[in-house]
């Protein structure tokens, strides 16, 4: 009981108040250790194909031979049709691909996004499983242009040959749908939406011939000319839309296949190099999470993963020895342990974070991070929170039972009140019996009007045309970074913030931050931790007031202490570490941005509403509060 | 440029043919583009009622004639099918699509019974029995499955008493037919697959094929005299790819041609030695039947009649230029029917028989007659809470089709019939001018839908509806529980233009895979293990602190002597106890 008492006695502590900010700092310190630890051998795991039904490598494969004579006559064809109208185009490759008995269609679509028109045709054909009963498909996807905007020739003709040599097989228990693609993002993204029925019939036309539930999907990407190039190299990609990942069976069936059985070496996230050390693992983890964070699609297989049809991108890279009917083959065997799934893939993990081809991390080691990064928000939330409810000045730590350092004198005194009930008298002192109140009213005001400000940007880049994009970016960035101390400032003339208000601000503020990034940790948990990373600070931020600063201070000291605080909002403001990372990484902005918009219409991004409605809006918060201490 | 003529059809021919004799059975072959061959073996046994009743048996298998008798089945339909027929390429189905089934098993009977509850119970019964006479697993047709389609089906027999039948039907279209569905199957025929066409049905060759459907009728049929039989027909239709299955069972692997068997486009400008654009021959393929089914007929089954209509038991509808060779030793008949284009072959008996059609640059082709319909089913949306059903029936003829919707659907699929829409794609009019709707039950029974439509000349319908995924309990899982379920194809029949035989005209979309929310099993598992523990702890505590006293080593009689003197002398200290307590109570 005892132990109770003087706990609940610590309740009221001066003390306890200054504790918050080394947990959260502490916690801030864990998280990002955490996932500093993760690429080493004792917290990372070598890869494993989970789903036995998938016998990676098991089969022989035969696309060799004439099959290598026809490929080359399909490059030929496709390499012709480079410079066609899109409908000659298709027309040509739907007649191939009839002249092997499938069943082709065509698909339209066309796409407004940012005052651009991307509009283009989908030319695809179903292969009927002779085993199958229309129930389930799977999908062989060669774009006309790949993500670097380059013609896919021998990706298509591999497609048409593979086409052609897998109708020969009586094997197949699952139709197998090939698609010839317009675009690398929008096109599959209409066709898988208008095979799931969920399209606009304005924008994307029906698809006229459908199959079975998908249940896997393999893209090609290999942009060699008519004559050819051979490869050093697989880069296997696998991120989906929103950080949505493939099944990691899929991956590792694609990585055991190519790397075991075909002898080609895989690499992952652009790591063209990748000895197995530390520093590779990190990067590689490293430029997942910056993949994954972003949320955009990173080929042709990305919109398929949102409609749980797991799918992956093998482009070529490098020069060395593979040639087209190594990928050729290593298709058909990816392909027939597809064909062996009984199950969709479900056995192994969604949620992982690969740092080589061959190790990775499951979310359960990996998700502590981010909780405990979005944890320190929290804790500083109650921390505020209860601050707010203190008396203005607090009884110096009332629970100590050793005798006061220094004597008491006359100044330190706290004011006592006698309490009469009943017969018994008691002295107490009088903060103890004073009721604070919480002043809401402002910065709940504030706080929603910050957030309902955040949907002007978030409507103005996602429908400004894509020329006005990039200035619109520079005055944002310009308005944006004064936004905090201008607001600070007409606060301050107009209605003058108590601290409490301030602190309140900043509670609320941090608890909704909190409470966001631990949810969008299960979801995308690379967004949340990046998010909870830059947003770090915003814990040790305070308003200098002077009541609430230490009374020594002057008030240069105070102002110097919000100006550094200001200064270090400021350099936090989400559109400049943006701008910051394009000029790291020197791509351009304006990029980005139509990219983002084409995201938001086509594919369904949602990244900048987390930027715009979560982010910012926190970030102004905290600007305002530590701009606060410039006007008192 | 190929000149068509129009193809007399064919099955009207084989049905009024067959059925005078007591035993009969007719393969027809039909070469179908790109390389396909439908092969379509029809048998049909006929008992008289008399000697049924008094179960004399002579063509009629006795196995299945006193199931029937058992479970007082007046009629019944039972059907295997694998594949999906290709109308757009193949054209109208066989036997008008009323002899085949959806994907998996499909069965239906009118059973004799005083009431539902009866002739449920002897529904029961009779899938049952039959179950372990197929080896199919038709036992699972449980109430959930069966409904009592109400405009689908209609008879084929001649029943006196029709009022007094109850007509049951139950899918099961996740059920696979394989070769241990065919062996009993065959063990029905009296040649049991030993002689005559039935030689020809081989489980590699009938599963390899692209669309398989076996069937089996039962029906009564009355003449005006009043004089009826019972009618049985069995039936295998298949599509066999040509090239898939002249590959040698040895072999069976599709490697790469070498590049000289490649015909090449030499006129395109990249020609070269490493370089082929393939060409598709356009000539025939040639095939002969111990290639196809891997071995030749075994002679004439000698229980079908010699001279006649029905000795011709081997047919092949070719345009009358394609050359058809017979290789037997035995004597045999050809006779050319229907403007030569149908050739039929009077099988010699005891010696084996074979045809041979050698690969043929053709100038006139055969005709494929258009289907009435053309009808696919697909589920629409994704997630693991909702999703819908589109059906889509497109009609290319220049007349209005009247027909018969019927949709079975298993319970854990919850139709909203409120979202329920028919849109036609050049008219504004509602198609749907009947409705029979009997909501599903859960675990009890399924959705029974039945729309009657009518779709104009020329046009399409699009039937749309949204439904709801329930969640099953743990158990109800079954084991590759991720792969979803299936739902049963929808049967359409036409009305008009109908048949003019009793069988009607029936068109079966393909079956749906329905993905439901699935838990992950392994967390039932945990949580079994978890509560287990926390059970052991903490049960295991707290019964100890109840049941246990804990006293002072002290206080323990006799305590401080040990070995087996104490213990002998703990012995006797508490019967001296029990008995001073006996007597203390006495």
């Amino acid at each position: 009981m005892a132990l109770i008492s003087s706990l609940l006695a610590l309740r009221k502590d001066a003390r306890i108040l200054k504790l918050p900010p080394y947990l959260s700092a502490l916690c801030i310190v864990v998280g990002v250790a955490w996932l500093l630890v993760l690429p080493l051998n004792e917290y990372s795991r070598n890869t494993y194909v989970s789903e036995n039904a998938l016998l990676p490598g098991q089969v022989h494969t035969y696309f060799t031979g004439s099959e290598h004579n026809v490929f080359r006559a399909y490059r030929h064809e496709v390499h012709a049709l480079v410079n066609s109208p899109v409908a000659e185009r298709n027309q040509r490759l739907g007649d191939i691909l009839r002249s092997h008995n499938l069943k082709v269609a065509t698909q339209r679509y066309e796409y407004h996004a940012s005052g651009r028109n991307i509009s283009n045709e989908n030319v695809y054909a179903v292969l009927q499983g002779p085993r199958a009963d229309a129930t389930e498909a799977i999908v062989l996807i060669a774009a006309w242009k790949n993500m670097l905007d380059q013609d896919n020739m021998s990706g298509v003709a591999l497609l048409l040959t593979l086409a052609r040599y897998f109708k020969r097989w009586s094997l197949w228990s699952k139709d197998i749908i090939f698609l010839i693609s317009g675009d690398s993002t929008s096109g599959p993204q209409a066709w898988v939406d208008a095979y799931h029925n969920s399209h606009d019939p304005a924008h994307v036309e029906h698809l006229a011939i459908k199959s079975g539930a998908l249940q896997g999907a393999v893209a090609l990407d290999y942009p060699a000319g008519p004559w050819g190039h051979r490869f050093e190299k697989l880069h296997v990609v696998y991120d989906g839309v929103n950080g949505q990942l493939p099944n990691l069976d899929l991956f590792n069936t694609a990585v055991n296949i190519a790397n075991g059985q075909m002898g080609i070496a895989c690499t992952l996230q652009r790591m063209w190099k990748h000895d197995d050390s530390y520093q590779d693992r990190m990067q590689t983890v490293f430029r997942g999470m910056i993949s994954q964070g972003l949320g955009h699609a990173t080929g042709p297989h990305s919109s398929f993963i949102p409609y749980h049809v797991d799918a992956l991108t093998l482009q070529t890279v490098g020069d060395g020895w593979h040639d087209e009917m190594s990928l050729g083959r290593t298709v058909e065997s990816l392909f027939r342990s597809l064909n062996n799934l009984l199950e969709h893939l479900h056995q192994s993990f969604f949620f992982y974070l690969l740092m080589g081809e061959k190790r990775f991390v499951s979310i359960g080691t990996y998700l502590p991070s981010a909780m405990i990064i979005a944890a320190s928000f929290t804790i500083t939330a109650i921390a505020l929170w209860v601050q707010s409810g203190r008396p203005s000045t607090p009884p110096p730590n009332p629970a100590s039972t050793s005798p006061p350092a220094k004597p008491s004198n006359e100044k330190e005194k706290v004011p006592m009140t006698v309490v009469k009930s009943g017969s018994s008298t008691a002295i107490i002192p009088t903060p103890l019996l004073t009721t604070t109140e919480r002043p809401l009213f402002l910065p709940l005001t504030f706080l929603t009007l910050t957030h309902f400000l955040s949907l002007l940007p978030l409507y103005l880049f996602n429908n400004l045309p894509s020329r006005l994009l990039t200035p619109t970016f520079h005055l944002s960035l310009l308005l944006t970074s004064f936004l905090p101390l201008l607001t600070a400032y007409a606060l301050s003339t107009t209605s003058r913030p108590t601290p409490r208000e301030t602190t309140l601000i900043h509670c609320f503020a941090a608890m909704f931050l909190g409470m966001f990034l631990s949810a969008l940790a299960t979801l995308n948990f690379s967004l949340s931790i990046l998010i909870g990373v830059a947003a770090a600070p915003m814990n040790f931020i305070r308003a200098i007031s002077p009541s609430s600063s230490s009374s020594e201070w002057t008030k240069g000291t105070r102002r110097a202490v919000s100006a550094a605080q200001v200064l270090l909002m400021a350099v936090l403001n989400p559109l400049l570490l943006v701008k910051g990372a394009t000029v790291w990484y020197g791509v351009d902005i304006g990029d980005i941005l139509v990219g983002a918009a084409e995201g938001w219409h086509v594919w369904g991004l949602w990244t900048q509403v987390v930027v715009w409605l979560v982010w910012w809006p926190a970030w102004v918060a905290g600007g305002v509060v530590a701009a606060t201490g410039l006007f008192v | 440029m190929l000149s068509f003529r129009s193809l007399i059809f064919f099955h009207a021919l084989v049905a009024c043919v067959l059925g005078s004799s007591d035993y009969a059975e007719r393969l027809l072959l039909r070469p179908l583009p790109q390389s396909a061959l439908l092969a379509s073996f029809n048998f049909r046994s006929n008992e008289s009622f008399t000697s049924f009743e008094q179960q004399n048996f002579r063509y009629f298998p006795r196995s299945l004639a006193q199931i029937l008798q058992h479970a007082g089945t007046k009629e019944l339909h039972l059907r295997f099918s694998l594949g999906r027929w290709d109308a757009e390429s193949w054209g109208e189905r066989p036997h008008n699509g009323a002899r085949e089934g959806g994907t998996g098993v499909e069965l239906w009977a009118w059973l004799d019974a005083e009431n539902e509850q009866e002739a449920f119970s002897r529904w029961l019964t009779l899938t049952n029995t039959l179950s372990g006479l197929f080896c199919a697993s038709l036992n699972f047709i449980d109430a959930t499955k069966t409904i009592r389609p109400v405009m689908s089906f209609q008879p084929e027999g001649d029943h006196p008493n029709l009022s007094q039948l109850h007509l049951l039907h139950g899918t099961l279209p996740h059920e696979v037919v394989c070769t241990e569905n065919l062996t009993p199957f065959l063990k029905l025929l009296p040649c049991k697959g030993k002689a005559g066409i039935s030689s020809l049905l081989d489980g590699h060759k009938l599963f390899d094929a692209s669309w398989q459907t076996m069937s089996i009728d039962v029906r009564p049929v009355c003449e005006a005299s009043g004089e009826c039989i019972l009618e049985m027909e069995q039936t295998v239709d298949m599509v066999l790819d040509i090239d898939r299955s002249k590959r040698p069972r040895d072999n069976p692997i599709p490697r790469p041609l070498p590049i000289e068997e490649i015909e090449c486009d030499t006129s395109k400008g990249y020609n070269a030695a490493d370089t082929c654009y393939p060409l598709h021959g356009s000539a025939e393929p040639d095939f002969s039947l111990s290639q196809l089914f891997g071995r030749p007929i075994k002679g004439a089954c000698p229980l079908t009649d010699s001279d006649g209509e029905n000795a011709n038991t081997v047919c092949i509808n070719t345009p009358p230029e394609r050359t058809v060779h017979a290789n037997t030793t035995g004597p045999y008949v050809e006779s050319r029917l229907v403007a030569d284009t149908l050739r039929c072959y009077k099988l010699p008996t005891g010696a084996d028989f074979d045809l041979s059609l050698p690969s043929q640059q053709m100038t006139t082709g055969l005709m494929l007659q258009p289907p009435s319909l053309f009808a696919a089913r697909h589920i629409n949306g994704h997630g693991q809470e909702r999703g819908s059903i589109q059906t889509t029936i497109r009609n290319p003829t220049s007349s209005a089709v009247d027909f018969i919707y019927l949709e079975s659907l298993p319970w854990f699929m919850k139709p909203y019939i409120h979202t329920l829409r028919a849109r036609v794609s050049n008219s504004l009019e509602n198609p749907i001018t009947e409705t029979f709707y009997k909501p599903a039950v859960d675990r009890h029974r399924g959705t029974h839908l039945e729309l009657r439509m009518l779709i104009p000349a020329s046009s399409t319908l699009t039937l749309t509806y949204d439904f709801e995924k329930a969640i099953l309990r743990y158990t109800e899982y079954p084991p590759d529980a991720n792969r979803g379920f299936d739902a049963a194809p929808a049967v359409i029949r036409l009305v008009s233009p109908g048949s003019a035989d009793r069988k009607g005209v029936y068109i079966r979309t393909t079956s749906l895979l329905l993905p439901l929310p699935t838990p992950d099993f392994s967390m039932p598992y945990n949580v079994i293990i978890l509560t287990s523990t926390v059970m052991a702890l903490g049960f295991g505590n707290i019964f100890n602190l109840l049941v246990r006293r804990i006293v002072g080593a002290d206080e323990v009689p006799g305590a401080g002597t040990g070995g087996i003197r104490g213990v002998i002398k703990g012995k006797v200290e508490r019967l001296r106890a029990l008995l001073g307590g006996v007597k203390k109570n006495t």
